[in-house]
């Protein structure tokens, strides 16, 4: 890979120059983007403190800085970096990280190096493509190779009188830009084409600053809003958003994995041959975090044996029973006392024994969260959906509205939390016309309207999103006085008190550019994938991926015959993608979108050299795995993957 | 003859400006020059003003020249790079002309070609810079010139009530430094605060004319304030503007406080620019109600 | 990375004119900007005039290696159309019409430049590559950037009420610049020797 350098030290005599007034240097620099990423240091740093040495200057310390450009970060590495009885901080970056600097360090910052005009790769990848941006694009009528970069008078309507032997007046060694045009539109036929243009007269009004700066702004802002990082991407919710819940109908076997939620799987409690009935408790929970699990369907036990799990990727316990398709109802479902009667402790038991979890996906036991080590304020109900394509939270605000707010007043109750606070994106009106309609007499609930950016569900975005409050590295939501629920959990919790019902069934979107009717339907827990994307009218064609989940954290499934579970929010059938792992070009993008200011081009490389201290010492455990640095990767670079491998190798180290 | 001799043997130098037209005839423009500017010492000749594409100034300072008129030839870096700027400042000097106004230039944005390229190789400062290396007989790149070098008169511009007086001073500095010789401010209708700066520009010790427009009307004044650079005309000389609409027409107010200015300026001065933007027929009666 | 706005719409239209077409949409760098909504009306204007062959939506076309694995499952498509129209910014377009090289492609957008380095992030600063760093007599504010004319020596007397004549949004490059050297105490780097700007640097730095 070549390595591009944005910058290079400035001359020996100007530095020279410009330290003779100078003196107590502190000195940054910037460890260069775009380039291969290795961890050798720079040899600018070293070469300038040998300089400031020989000119006899006291330098108070040195700093090398990941992607200095990146503001975010850079004030917060500044914050304690500059020793006292510094007067000058000298930079060594392209003009942007000095610029940066200049406007936070608060001393006279001063520039040692020169930004170079790199020419090769305007683009993400490292490309010899290069784009000026004129604003106004020739390449229709050149064929595809610009005349505003390959050539070196950047002409329009032809080539100049100065080529020889094809090559540049200008270089020698470069081919005359219209020399290749002139080929390439020849090779296409499209001479007469070209020769029929009027003429081109360029308008450099049309790289209007203000346009720019507009634009810049905004995406700024959109970045920035609410937390750190994050992506937009592309929400394709129309196929099925406006679409009504359907009970789906009732599966002849249901295969209920003993292992839907975070912590030790259930232990089977019934045996092969055993007749059960819905609601009716086949696994116990097996330790603190843990949960029971419950029969979703009524009839006959006709295995007990491990099954292929949908997001495990390998075989779990589960329990099979043939409906009978009857539905008789388990004697131990019937409704509760009313809310008002029954005490913390009690809806914390009713929420245990219905087997509720994180149906966000997680899967982390409620009971174990509402019972936080921890003061708690605050309620956040998760609204968002900010995963794209998935529709079935937003169906269960538009369906269930009351049961969500009741499950919300028993975990506002269990908590002595004081508000309840219901965060919706704002590309759901419907849902939040109505929530705050059904809130207006609440008192202690209200809506927050959260401007659409992924991934804004995640506990520790959300709440810096709506109560400005960070959660510490390692800490949970309890830390700020904050707990999280989805808002499916807590109409499970509705269930569970009015109803009597343990979590048997859920919400779940079958979606994707390639199913073929999409739809948002009521599932029993243990309905096969298969059988969902069958009655959905199965894929469009043969190329397809499907996943259970949405297409940021979603798991690719190669076998369809996994059942769903407690958290499995949709089943979608998207286009594939084919690209292979390139080399990490240091773009620093992934550290731009990454929610939680991790560096991820780290974890890439660490991974590959199974350097697991290192993965550690750059925080890996706080990855909250939402994929976003992935999803950016112009490398293409499999990164949730690595970090997992990461953090499993971490977890074994203890 | 260069104005800065004027400067040197103590006189207050008159100077005036022309706006060379949207075409090839100058024939109208002669005629006002001669009839009304003949009494003045110099007549500056705009360079493409607002970035509106006219006549050239080079063109028409050789035109004045022969009419026995003493030209300030224009140049701004908007149109041209050094080699252009440098080859013009030689045409001037083999035509004789010997007085330079030598400015930055408005964006071609503000102009009637908004699509143009903006030059701006170099800049104001780097442009006096430059003509003086040329005197000196080398060329910005280092060549040495044939034969005698030429020799102007290095004019160059500020903004004496400009809402940023600091970065102005500094900008003048810089180009006292480069080697200006004399100085033509943006029209000024705020004694009080021109006053205020020249006693800081004194420091430099090169000459400094007043710059003046005629007002015209009171909408003309207001349009100065909403829109024009270093300019803000008080609201008590709208108001004179206003008072008398007819004797405004006449060009009678405006004239009145034209020559207001200038006396009030002249004992912290070396010099007045006007610049009369068509008005030139009212000069004359300017510098006479001025006691000039 | 590039800011992309989608060309005329009529210009665009003369591009597909009775010309079948394959669709290329580059998201761009995702994040920055990328027309998607219009461009998704656009085309589904054309392909209900049946003159689409094909349409894919992609990321990075300017990765070469990865744009090829990508187009070889739409060859076929790509095959029957006359003209690939590619919204992208201008790298893309070149980066595709040189492995279609015997295809005509086309570009349905324009490319502006973004501040910062193409390649990060949007950024509020700007860095022209000039190869002649000036920050250190602007107090690290750029003159090359910050001012409309790129002026090296000091403000012109275009800004009124601190605005650049311009664009009356923007704050005049060299009044923040004075401003900033007061505040750190440096207005003496503003005698430093008058400064010609180098234009030279940056062709030969690039080789």
């Amino acid at each position: 890979m070549e390595n591009y350098t944005k910058y290079k030290l400035k001359e020996r005599d100007e530095l020279v120059s410009l330290l003779a007034d100078k003196d107590n240097l502190f000195v940054i620099a910037c460890n260069k983007c775009f380039k291969e990423f290795e961890t050798i240091d720079e040899p600018d740093c070293g070469e300038f403190e040998k300089l400031a040495a020989e000119q006899g200057k006291t330098i108070t310390g040195s700093a090398k800085v990941d992607f200095l450009c990146n503001k975010n970060h850079t004030e917060q590495n500044l914050q304690d970096m500059i020793p006292e009885g510094t007067e000058n901080v000298i930079v060594i970056s392209c003009g942007l990280g000095i610029q940066t600097v200049a406007d936070l360090a608060g001393k006279p910052v001063y520039a040692a190096s020169n930004s170079l005009n790199y020419r090769g790769h305007h683009g993400m990848a490292l490309t010899k493509k290069s784009c000026d941006a004129c604003a106004q694009c020739y390449l229709n009528i050149t064929g595809g190779i610009c005349p505003i970069v390959d050539c070196s008078k950047s002409l329009v309507n032809g080539q100049c009188g100065g080529a020889k032997n094809g090559k540049c007046e200008v270089d020698g060694e470069k081919d005359c830009a219209w020399e290749k045009i002139y080929r390439r539109l020849e090779k296409q036929g499209r001479l007469e084409e070209f020769l029929n243009q009027p003429i081109q007269i360029r308008d450099y009004s049309k790289t209007n600053v203000k346009v720019i700066q507009d634009y810049v702004k905004s995406i700024r802002e959109e970045r920035l809003e609410g937390y750190y990082g994050g992506v937009h991407p592309s929400e394709r919710k129309e196929f099925s958003e406006h679409i009504a819940l359907e009970r789906f109908p009732e599966p002849k076997t249901a295969v209920i994995s003993m292992s839907q939620h975070l912590g030790a799987p259930a232990n089977p409690i019934v045996q092969v041959g055993d007749t059960v009935k819905v609601g009716q408790k086949i696994g116990e929970a097996a330790g603190f975090i843990s949960a029971p699990v419950h029969s979703s369907v009524s009839g006959t036990v006709v295995a007990v044996e491990p099954r292929m799990h949908a997001t495990r990727g390998s075989e779990v316990m589960a329990v099979v029973i043939e409906s009978d398709g009857k539905n008789t109802l388990h004697e131990s479902v019937k409704p509760n006392k009313d809310l008002e009667s029954l005490t913390p402790d009690e809806i914390i038991d009713i929420i245990r024994e219905a087997g509720i979890v994180g149906m966000g996906g997680a899967g982390f036991p409620t009971c174990v969260k509402l019972k936080p080590a921890k003061p708690v304020d605050t309620i956040l109900l998760n609204g968002c959906e900010c995963e794209p394509l998935l529709t079935a939270d937003h169906r269960v605000l538009l369906e269930f509205a009351d049961d969500i707010i009741y499950g919300l007043k028993a975990v506002l109750k269990t908590t002595g939390a004081e508000k309840g606070i219901i965060v919706i994106e704002d590309n759901k009106p419907d849902a939040i016309e109505l929530m705050k309609e059904k809130v207006a007499e609440c008192g202690n609930i209200e809506v927050f309207v959260a401007r659409t950016k992924y991934p804004q569900g995640a506990e520790k975005t959300l709440i810096k999103r709506v109560m400005g409050r960070k959660v510490p590295s390692g800490g949970l939501p309890a830390d700020v006085g904050v707990v999280v629920d989805n808002i499916s959990t807590v109409k499970a919790i509705s269930d569970a008190i009015q109803k009597g019902m343990p979590l048997i069934e859920r919400v779940a979107t079958v979606t994707g550019e390639k199913m073929k009717n999409p739809g948002n339907y009521i599932v029993k827990i243990g309905t096969s994938v298969k059988e969902m994307i069958d009655y959905c009218g199965g894929v469009t064609d043969d190329d397809v991926l499907i996943k259970m989940g949405g297409p940021m954290m979603g798991f690719a499934l190669s076998d369809l015959n996994v059942p769903m579970m407690k958290g499995s929010n949709g089943i979608i059938a998207i286009d594939t993608d084919q690209t292979k792992e390139e080399a990490c070009i240091k773009c620093g993008r992934c550290v731009d979108v990454c929610p939680m200011e991790l560096s991820p081009l780290y974890f890439a490389k660490y991974a590959d050299e199974q350097n697991w201290q290192g993965m550690k010492d750059k925080n890996v455990m706080d990855c909250v795995e939402c994929r976003c640095c992935q999803y950016i990767c112009s490398s293409k670079i499999p990164l949730v993957d690595k970090i997992k491998a990461g953090k499993n190798a971490i977890r074994g180290m203890k | 003859m260069k104005i800065t001799e004027l400067f040197e043997r103590g006189e207050f130098v008159v100077s005036a400006e022309v706006g060379p037209p949207k075409g090839i005839h100058i024939e109208h423009l002669l005629e006002e020059a001669k009839t009304y500017l003949s009494g003045i010492t110099a007549v500056n000749v705009t360079d493409n003003q607002s970035s509106v594409m006219r006549l050239g100034s080079l063109a028409t300072c050789k035109a004045l020249k022969d009419q026995g008129l003493t030209p300030i030839f224009q140049l701004t870096c908007r149109d041209r790079n050094r080699i252009a700027l440098q080859s013009d400042l030689l045409s001037a000097a083999m035509l004789g002309i010997e007085n330079l106004l030598l400015l930055t230039g408005d964006h071609t944005k503000m102009g009637d070609h908004p699509q143009a390229k903006p030059v701006f190789d170099l800049d104001s400062v780097s442009l006096i810079h430059t003509v003086k290396q040329l005197e000196e007989g080398v060329d910005l790149g280092g060549n040495k010139l044939v034969g005698e070098p030429p020799k102007f008169a290095k004019g160059a511009v500020v903004s004496p009530c400009s809402d940023s007086i600091d970065a102005q001073l500094a900008k003048m500095e810089r180009k006292v430094m480069a080697g200006a010789d004399y100085f033509q401010t943006q029209a000024v209708y705020e004694p009080e605060k021109f006053i205020k700066f020249m006693e800081k520009a004194k420091q430099f010790g090169k000459p400094v004319q007043l710059g003046i427009v005629i007002p015209k009307s009171a909408g003309m004044a207001k349009f100065m304030n909403d829109n024009v650079a270093g300019i803000h005309v008080p609201q008590e000389m709208i108001d004179e503007l206003k008072a008398d609409k007819e004797k405004t027409k006449a060009g009678i107010t405006g004239v009145e406080i034209a020559a207001r200015i200038i006396k009030e300026c002249k004992p912290y001065c070396q010099g007045v620019h006007i610049m009369a933007l068509g008005w030139e027929s009212k000069v004359p009666d300017l510098l006479k109600l001025a006691e000039i | 990375m590039l800011i992309t706005q989608l060309k005329a719409k009529e210009t665009i239209a003369s591009l597909a004119e009775g010309k079948k077409v394959f669709i290329i949409n580059c998201h761009g760098c995702k994040e920055v900007r990328f027309p998607e909504k219009e461009a998704v009306e656009l085309q589904k204007e054309l392909a209900a005039d049946g003159k689409v062959t094909g349409i894919i939506t992609t990321d990075y076309i300017c990765n070469p290696e990865n744009m090829k694995l990508r187009l070889q499952k739409h060859m076929s498509a790509i095959e029957a159309a006359d003209v690939v129209l590619v919204f992208s910014c201008g790298v893309g377009v070149q980066t595709i019409s040189e492995y279609l090289e015997n295809k005509t492609v086309c570009v349905a957008c324009d490319t502006y430049p973004m501040p910062g380095f193409q390649g990060v992030t949007p950024l509020e600063y700007d860095c022209k590559q000039c190869g002649e760093c000036y920050l250190n007599l602007t107090g690290g504010i750029c003159p090359i950037t910050a001012c409309s004319k790129s002026l090296v020596n000091g403000q012109c007397g275009g800004s009124k009420n601190g605005k650049c004549e311009v664009d009356g949004d923007m704050e005049c490059g060299w009044e923040r610049i004075y401003r900033r050297l007061q505040q750190i105490g440096r207005l003496d780097v503003l005698k430093c020797p008058v400064q010609v700007r180098n234009f030279a640097t940056d062709d030969e730095v690039s080789k």
